[in-house]
């Protein structure tokens, strides 16, 4: 059985390395290394301890729900539905601050979010029913019922100065930025559970071969159930940032975030066939990205500039990484 | 073959009757509204923030209290594809009047000229449709967003002393509500203060996060901001929230338009420093009984703006908070 | 008479089609109506028209998620091109665009690998960027009221894009039934390595099917924009979802190897009627969204009950 699992783990081989799948290993850290390169060079701004925080910060959001969506796609599956899960958690959070009171609203809120990726996870995860269009059906009806529960209305916190929801938003520790540190510190406990647990070696085998890891009798249902939950977890404390920080939420407020989470996974190399992956990696992916958007923003470009140069680096970096592993730049169709 | 046969009868049978059900239905609800009218209104976009949603109630109360009025309400949720079919989707109803909170001033005007053509007479509220519409509709009412933007750089001028630099985060970008705001501030600010210098305008959407992630920018591009112009309060409170994350909230002036509720709380603590008062109720009122008025054939006023005055720290109490 | 009856059996979505038909005439007195039709046909022919394309590419195994995108591309050139080249020459770009789009992506596909999920992917948010930066955010308005009037004119009182839509499906449904290239698509979703060594040439195949699926999405834009007499920014946000939507609704398997015209109209009819029907009811916005998901993941849960029993082949 162990070796078995063993088996489905991604191996390193050591024979010699060409240049391309040196790039392919490494060359997400080669590229977030370049990123920093030459926007320090382009830009004064770019290279100082605050700008670097501001980048951590503002990745934290899209960051902290793509650690879960790693674990979903490593599984071998999809989720589209963090974007609205997160509209739908920020505005109950925030909504409930006020009425019940934020000691009861952050654990309410994680109950009810859990609730819908549980739905997610019983559909794809018991039902089998192809991931893509659940979770985009659940897109859809999530953001209906965000409507239906707030009626239309923005939410608000009234009295934002003394609350300690602020805490999670809007407060530093050691100077850190606390959203940045709820990132990290889910990102490295998150990394661990997937590499060093059974639970982890588990989802990859789930992901990369379904029949063999069927037939030793792994219990696929119950495995794809689990990182459907783990997804709505981070989304949850995503929320739990995002409603610190603007103490107000519109009920759109999550609309296009899974793209940018699904972008970050797929440029951190994890392979959306499912059976491999890593947190860090999805982590410098998310990185990456961000300090695009903070690079071209402080060169002075508009903000849609950062579209064409993702879109460019995805493709890139995605295409490195399967050139390297198939051992020659073109493909042979 | 029998089978199908049957089926096919069958079928025939159930879209005679079906046919038929229509037909009664359509007759009895002729016959017993003969003094009613239909009046349909389709929204720009009702979840996007309060104001819109207020105003979405306060049309209902209105409409359910007139007595002689049924009214469809949309929400085109703020696609202009959407829009142009619902307000097909009101003529197929055969309502009296379509009143149309526009989306995008310009791209609905097509489809108004078809409501026109049968028939349908036009209002358009709160946000205007652009000059090639002009001639279609029967009667605009809503704020005057041109003089909103002017009563902005008039704030603005009072609250720097005359010289400063500033930055502006505008609305949705197409939506004529934004684009009006924006032209009264740039018009009217070299008038009253020629020495305060716009060194960046971006959109924020009506969005709230994207204005705060907005004013990030601006602050980290900036050494120096002096003051904000938000084309309404909820984006100001963002721009707000990111100034005090920066810690360089007290030096910089605040200004916006349509009071929110959180606008208001900003204003009273200090933090914010004026804005525009508008009732979404009043907006909605005024574009039921216009159509209304023109259900019945009456003469109505081309434009009808209604009264939005400027709210200061100063004259704040005079003022009721905003319930949304 | 006889297919008509297999037709509805084997695709679950027909029969859905015409309950909801049957439930809205009796609920509405407006429903049941010839203009309110053609109204449903006029609506539904923005995402129809794209789901053709997205049928051939869903059979191949591949998906393309910038259609949205390239609507908001071929839209905004018809429209602002018109003063430098009149509504013809402007159009014209318009479809060139989606081509192109369609092209480099099927390119990028072919030779790098890389899956059409992540090709497209990426087409999505640069295409959009692309449309933002050539707009500068702003709309474009068509100053020659002959365009508006094209996408209001109706021919033996059908509405000229009502037909264009039906005549694209008859074609596309023929092209897939019927040639070479039709069964080339099943062939190659079905199995790839197979098809390669059948000797079909299947790099320059799926090209030639994202160049299809761009050009179309280039179309539904115009056609758009027609009926605007504008083209906006942000157009087409989400389109690829709906279409995606329509044409797993109509059977097509994500997988690929399987999937019809007929069902991706049956899909795309079923939504439109869903959206129509529920305007005219008055059911609020917030709902729609909520019942429109619903459906979907309904009749996918159906769908996989129904091919679970019957067992299926490849079919056009």
């Amino acid at each position: 059985m162990k070796a078995l699992l063993d088996s489905f783990k991604p191996g390193l081989k050591d024979k010699e390395i060409s240049p391309l799948q040196f790039f392919g290993k490494h060359g997400i850290s080669v590229a977030l290394v370049l990123c920093v390169v030459i926007f320090s060079l382009a830009t004064e701004n770019f290279l100082s301890a605050d700008n670097f925080l501001t980048v951590v910060m503002q990745a934290s959001i899209i960051g902290t729900i793509a650690i879960g969506v790693t674990f979903v796609v490593i599984g071998g599956n999809l989720d589209l539905s963090v974007g609205s899960l997160l509209s739908f958690a920020t505005v109950l959070v925030v909504d409930l601050h006020d009425k019940v009171g934020p000691g009861m609203a952050i654990p309410l809120m994680f109950v009810f979010t859990l609730l819908i990726g549980s739905i997610n996870g019983f559909l794809i995860g018991y039902l089998r029913l192809n991931s893509l269009i659940v979770t985009l059906g659940m897109l859809s009806a999530i953001q209906g019922i965000t409507l239906v529960y707030t009626g239309g209305k923005n939410v608000d916190i009234s009295d934002q100065e003394n609350t300690w929801f602020a805490f999670f938003g809007r407060e530093e520790i050691f100077g850190i930025p606390v959203p940045a540190l709820i990132f990290i510190v889910l990102g490295i406990i998150l990394q661990i559970v997937l590499l060093k647990t059974g639970f982890g070696r588990k989802i990859f085998a789930v992901g990369g071969n379904e029949t063999a890891a069927l037939f030793s009798g792994l219990r696929r249902k119950r495995l794809v159930f689990s990182t459907y939950l783990l997804s709505a977890f981070t989304t949850a404390c995503a929320a739990l940032i995002l409603g610190s920080r603007v103490m107000g939420s519109q009920n759109n407020v999550g609309e296009g975030y899974e793209l940018l989470v699904l972008a970050g996974v797929i440029l951190g190399g994890t392979s959306l066939l499912g059976g491999s992956g890593s947190i860090v990696r999805t982590v410098i992916g998310v990185l990456i990205l961000a300090m695009i958007q903070n690079g071209l923003l402080l060169l002075g470009y508009p903000y849609y500039t950062q579209w064409l140069v993702t879109w460019v680096v995805i493709i890139v970096a995605v295409w490195l990484d399967i050139a390297a592993k198939r051992g020659k730049l073109l493909s042979s169709y | 073959m029998k089978v199908q046969m049957k089926s096919v009868r069958i079928i025939r049978s159930l879209g005679k009757v079906s046919l038929l059900a229509a037909s009664i239905s359509l007759g009895l609800s002729g016959m017993a509204n003969a003094e009613t009218f239909r009046i349909g209104i389709t929204q720009n976009n009702v979840g996007v923030d309060s104001y819109q949603t207020t105003y979405e109630q306060a049309f209902e109360e209105a409409a359910a209290k007139a007595g002689n009025v049924e009214a469809v309400v949309l929400d085109a949720g703020g696609d202009v594809a959407r829009q142009i079919s619902q307000v097909r989707d009101l003529i197929q109803q055969q309502v009296d009047v379509i009143i149309i909170w526009p989306t995008d001033g310009q791209a609905v005007v097509p489809a108004i000229r078809g409501a026109v053509k049968a028939g349908v007479p036009v209002v358009v509220t709160n946000s205007n449709v652009a000059e090639a519409g002009q001639s279609l509709i029967a009667s605009f009412s809503g704020p005057n967003n041109i003089q909103q933007g002017a009563y902005a750089a008039e704030m603005m001028c009072d609250q720097l002393d005359g010289k400063g630099e500033i930055v502006q985060i505008t609305g949705q970008p197409g939506y004529t509500t934004a684009i009006e705001r924006q032209k009264g501030f740039e018009d009217r600010l070299p008038e009253v203060c020629p020495d305060v210098t716009i060194l960046d305008s971006q959109p924020g959407d009506w969005n709230r996060e994207k204005a705060q992630r907005t004013m990030e920018g601006f602050l980290t591009r900036y050494d120096n901001i002096d003051g904000v112009y938000a084309a309404d309060d909820n984006m100001g409170v963002g721009a707000l929230n990111a100034a005090k994350a920066a810690d360089r909230a007290p030096e910089i002036v605040f200004i916006g338009a349509t009071n929110f509720a959180v606008g208001y709380e900003a204003m009273a603590r200090g933090e914010y420093h004026g804005s525009v008062y508008q009732s979404p109720a009043e907006d909605a009122r005024n574009a039921l009984n216009i159509a209304i008025a023109v259900a019945q054939g009456k003469e109505v006023e081309k434009v009808s703006y209604f009264d939005t005055p400027k709210i200061t720290q100063e004259n704040m109490a005079e003022f009721e908070k905003p319930v949304f | 008479m006889k297919s008509i009856f297999d037709i509805i059996t084997k695709q679950p979505i027909w029969i859905f089609v015409l309950i909801c038909i049957i439930f809205f005439s009796f609920s509405s007195p407006f429903f049941f109506d010839l203009s309110n039709f053609t109204n449903i046909l006029i609506q539904a022919s923005t995402i129809g028209v794209i789901a053709i394309g997205m049928t051939f590419v869903m059979i191949n195994g591949n998906i393309d998620l910038s259609v949205g995108a390239t609507v908001a591309l071929a839209a905004s050139l018809a429209v602002g091109l018109q003063p430098q080249l009149g509504i013809t020459g402007a159009v014209f770009v318009g479809l060139l665009s989606g081509v192109l789009i369609g092209g480099l992506n099927g390119i990028i596909a072919w030779k790098t690998g890389v899956d059409a999920f992540i090709v497209t992917l990426g087409a999505m948010i640069g295409v959009r960027g692309l449309v933002f930066i050539y707009t500068g955010e702003q709309s474009f308005y068509a100053h020659d009221l002959a365009y508006s009037d094209f996408g209001a004119s109706s021919l033996f009182s059908v509405p000229v894009l009502a037909l264009i839509f039906i005549f694209l499906i008859i074609l596309s449904h023929l092209v897939l039934k019927y040639t070479i290239h039709g069964r080339n698509v099943f062939a190659v979703g079905g199995n790839r390595i197979a098809a390669k060594e059948a000797g079909i040439r299947v790099g320059p195949h799926m090209l030639v099917n994202f160049i299809l699926i761009g050009f179309l999405a280039a179309l539904s834009g115009v056609l758009l924009s027609t009926q605007m007499g504008a083209s906006t920014p942000n157009l087409g946000r989400n389109y690829e979802l709906w279409t995606i939507t329509a044409v797993v609704l109509g059977g097509t398997r994500l997988t690929g190897g399987y999937g019809s015209i007929i069902g991706t109209f049956g899909g795309v009819l079923a939504i439109a009627i869903l959206r129509n029907g529920m305007n005219l009811l008055q059911v609020p916005s917030f709902f729609v969204l909520i019942i429109l998901g619903s459906i979907l993941i309904i009749v996918l849960f159906i769908d996989k009950r129904f091919s679970e029993q019957q067992g299926h082949g490849v079919r056009a």
